[in-house]
């Protein structure tokens, strides 16, 4: 149920801590001394590397449906596998997040599944193996669901996932797929009581005549099981399908975004929510940009930013009214006359948007570039970055494929000094803000030996193609690299590449 | 001329898409539609500017007479096709052809008359296989059908029988858009109307008649008058664009159109949005356009269509008829 109530203060609790970054001790990524190094595409590996951790594949998740299911979902999920060409569709990640330590890294599938890994711990017997994340707990977050009303089936793909900050042993994660969002409490159990007077140790009822003594149960340490509950369920509030997900800096509040709409929703409180957004138009012919991502102020409780089809970006203040149609700031480049084309408002389109860490920049992401704005100033970008712009003469094939509709997400580094953002052939690029060096990285399984270092990667646009290049028209658009994510303090990555998830790191000597 | 088979294609592409999004697992994405919809109305810009009249982008052989007549024929009516309806009623269709738009048509009726019959049967009898279809011979055809669902008539014979005074006599309001949906073309109501009558009137031959017909329409709109016959009818649903001259003729029109086509395109595809798909992504066809039917039409309940067309065969006919129906 949505309603609109007068404008919402949000106070910011003293006891909450705020996320603080180590600044400073992050030096440019591509070099663990903190003196640029040479990016050469030549000589391969500089003095700053990036070396492969780990690839992590969750195996497929068909046979364990089919195993416990009953006909009718078999029956769906049969007929969406028989369709495909690949039985593991189910396992293409389609979302990755660290939590705010980094300890945690989560992702999700479109099988409706949510696999959480967690970073080996240091130990003086292991000294490589730190940095090595495994699996820590597998759910099924999601299932596919048939909208009745509306001959409609939803899918189970998680869109996003959001971690909330951790507050107590427990962790807690909001994920999300077309329609409902759910919070999730990932506990661990190492001890259980055992000792039980009316009960024996399977649990089975004793009965009372039989029991002589009392005692008092205990708790014994166990095998460590990690359990994850549902603990709130968001649902029926969004009748587009949702796009993001966002936690409010003050851990009480977050929003959900959808095509048209935006909620603002309080964690206890399932059945309601704020909208806050609103950009349907009366007659829906008037149609003409939609809500692609929304975002909250990393610090400000009261700010946020979505941005449109159109390439636009929003900054509204929920201060100034409960319903925040219109905009605080409004972040728009005007149009290259000299670009157009029949596929100018598609590749305008904003993918991903995101906060830096510091709250003083915003990154988008379009199908071609990544653009960095300052928020103090709205009429242009203050860096643009071409990450494929090779594509530009081949837009119509994109079209035909339906890779022009890929939608790329971008990520920052933990100092906000590097912004990475994937792209086709399972190439992922990195751009360095400082330096304005840039590296294009293959996550691929060729290079899958652990500690094997990556090599930079180039792109021939024409002309003679060098040794180590690859040729445009030999990338591969079925792998792609839509979805990453950056380690909140350290030089690690994680690079979701159709089923596999890579994990990264910059070499320490 | 380039431009225009570039934008030929990228039109088919997008209402392939269009029509795919039906059955895709989660319904249909508002934002991917959005920007298809986006990109067909740029394509359809460019191949309506594009001067190029003559081009026969179907690629039939023998085109290059037949383009000369439709041409004419369509040179007539353009002058007293009305103005483009306001946009508020663009969602209903109107239901009695405005009368300035009924001398139009008996003028292309007329320049077609001269070989009604012989088109018709021809019709009749090419519409199964013939791919190499004059675009007249097809324009004719599209008159026939609607003259017949116009009057109601009723059988086969009929279709030739009212087709010369069709004009004249079928014109009367029948309360039921069918008079528009020629020039409509656009409407998933087209098809049922259309289909709905002639199927009455002739079952085995009426779906492939639709089909035909439209593709003939629209490969003889494009060949013929360039982007105005074929294309206008994508603009407006219900205008009578197919027999819009093309080109220099109706470039004023055209600018109507053209203004038309920003929220005409857009509006018929997300005028479906807007319903929040309900009853649109059903898988039977039939249910599919009856809901469309319902959301465009209004008033008039025709009877729910059969789906004259084939997936193949969509992609072929007039593209916005196809976007409607797919929806």
């Amino acid at each position: 149920m949505l309603l609109s109530l007068p404008a919402l203060h949000l106070q910011t609790s003293e006891h909450h801590p705020l996320f603080q970054l180590p600044h400073g001790r992050l030096g440019p990524w591509c070099s663990p001394t903190g003196s640029p190094a040479p990016l050469s595409c030549e000589t391969g590996c500089g003095e700053g590397t990036w070396i492969l951790v780990c690839r992590l594949l969750v195996p497929t998740q068909v046979s364990l449906l089919s195993m416990e299911e009953d006909i009718d979902t078999r029956k769906i999920n049969n007929s969406f596998l028989r369709d495909h060409s690949y039985a593991t569709e189910a396992d293409i990640i389609s979302t990755v997040e660290f939590n705010h330590t980094g300890e945690l890294l989560a992702t999700g599938d479109k099988g409706g599944r949510v696999v959480i890994f967690q970073r080996e711990q240091e130990s003086k017997n292991q000294v490589h193996r730190r940095g090595e994340y495994n699996v820590y707990s597998t759910f099924q977050s999601h299932e596919p669901e048939f909208d009745y009303l509306k001959s409609l089936e939803i899918e189970e793909k998680i869109n996003k996932i959001r971690w909330l900050p951790q507050q107590n042993a427990a962790y807690f994660l909001l994920s999300t797929n077309d329609k409902t969002v759910k919070l999730w409490k990932v506990s661990e159990r190492d001890k259980r009581p055992e000792g039980y007077n009316l009960k024996d140790e399977e649990g089975r009822l004793r009965d009372p005549a039989t029991i002589t003594t009392l005692r008092v149960p205990v708790l014994r340490p166990m095998d460590l099981m990690v359990e994850a509950t549902p603990r709130r369920v968001f649902a029926n509030a969004h009748t587009y399908h949702i796009n993001s997900i966002s936690v409010n800096s003050d851990y009480e509040t977050y929003m959900s975004a959808d095509d048209l709409r935006i909620n603002l929703w309080n964690f206890e409180i399932t059945n309601q929510s704020f909208n806050i957004v609103d950009i349907k138009p009366a007659n829906m012919e008037e149609l003409t940009e939609v809500i692609t991502a929304a975002e909250f102020h990393p610090h400000h409780c009261n700010t946020f930013v979505y941005s449109s089809s159109k390439g636009t970006i929003r900054l509204c203040d929920m201060r100034a009214s409960a319903l925040c149609d219109r905009h605080t700031k409004f972040f728009e480049e005007p149009e290259d006359p000299s670009n157009r084309s029949f596929f100018s408002e598609i590749i305008s389109s904003i993918s991903d948007v995101k906060f830096s860490h510091s709250g003083r920049c915003i990154m988008t992401r379009d199908y071609l570039t990544v653009k960095v704005w300052d928020l103090n100033m709205e009429n242009r970008p203050v860096e643009t970055y071409q990450v494929h712009d090779y594509l530009r003469s081949k837009l119509c094939s994109l079209y035909e494929n339906d890779c022009i509709f890929d939608k790329f997400e971008c990520v920052w580094n933990g100092s906000d000094s590097v912004i990475m953002t994937g792209s086709y052939n399972n190439f992922f690029r990195m751009f360095d803000r400082n330096t304005k060096r840039d590296v294009t990285l293959e996550a691929s399984r060729e290079n899958s030996k652990p500690r094997a270092i990556l090599k930079p990667r180039k792109v021939c646009v024409g002309g003679k193609r060098r040794k180590d290049e690859i040729s445009v028209d030999s990338l591969d658009f079925s792998k792609k690299i839509l979805h990453t994510a950056w380690h909140p303090s350290e030089n690690i990555i994680a690079v979701a590449a159709t089923n596999n998830l890579y994990i990264f790191q910059d070499k320490v000597n | 001329m380039e431009f225009k088979l570039e934008a030929h294609r990228i039109v088919s592409i997008s209402l392939g898409k269009i029509y795919n999004s039906r059955v895709q697992r989660g319904g249909i994405k508002l934002h991917k539609n959005l920007l298809v919809s986006l990109v067909l109305r740029s394509a359809r810009q460019v191949y309506l500017s594009d001067p190029c009249p003559g081009l026969y982008l179907a690629g039939h052989p023998g085109a290059p007479a037949p383009p000369q007549q439709p041409e004419e024929s369509a040179a007539g009516p353009p002058a007293g096709w009305g103005e483009p309806p306001p946009p508020a009623g663009r969602a209903a269709w109107p239901e009695p052809e405005p009368q300035p738009e009924r001398p139009a048509v008996p003028e292309v009726l007329r320049a077609g008359d001269s070989e009604p019959a012989a088109t018709v049967t021809a019709a009749g009898d090419t519409l199964q296989g013939g791919e190499a279809e004059a675009p007249e011979a097809a324009w004719r055809r599209v008159e026939g059908p609607r003259e017949t669902a116009v009057g109601g008539a009723g059988g086969p014979a009929e279709v030739s029988g009212v087709f010369p005074e069709g004009p004249e006599a079928a014109r009367g309001p029948c309360g039921c858009p069918p008079g528009d949906e020629d020039k409509l073309s656009a409407a998933p109501r087209v098809d049922g109307c259309r289909a709905s009558r002639p199927a009455a009137a002739e079952p085995p031959a009426s779906p492939p008649v639709c089909a035909r017909k439209r593709g003939a329409g629209w490969v003889g709109g494009g060949p013929a008058d360039c982007p105005a016959p074929g294309s206008t009818p994508l603009k407006k649903p219900r205008r009578n664009s197919e027999e819009q001259p093309g080109g220099a003729a109706a470039a004023a029109e055209e600018e109507e159109e053209e203004e038309e086509m920003e929220t005409g395109n857009v509006a018929n595809l997300i005028s479906i949005f807007g319903s929040s798909f309900s009853g649109l992504l059903r898988k039977s066809p039939g249910g599919g356009r009856e809901e469309a039917e319902g959301e465009e039409s209004g008033p008039e309940a025709a009877e729910p269509g059969q789906i004259c067309c084939d997936k193949p065969v969509l992609r072929d006919i007039n593209p916005w008829s196809t976007a409607i129906v797919a929806f």
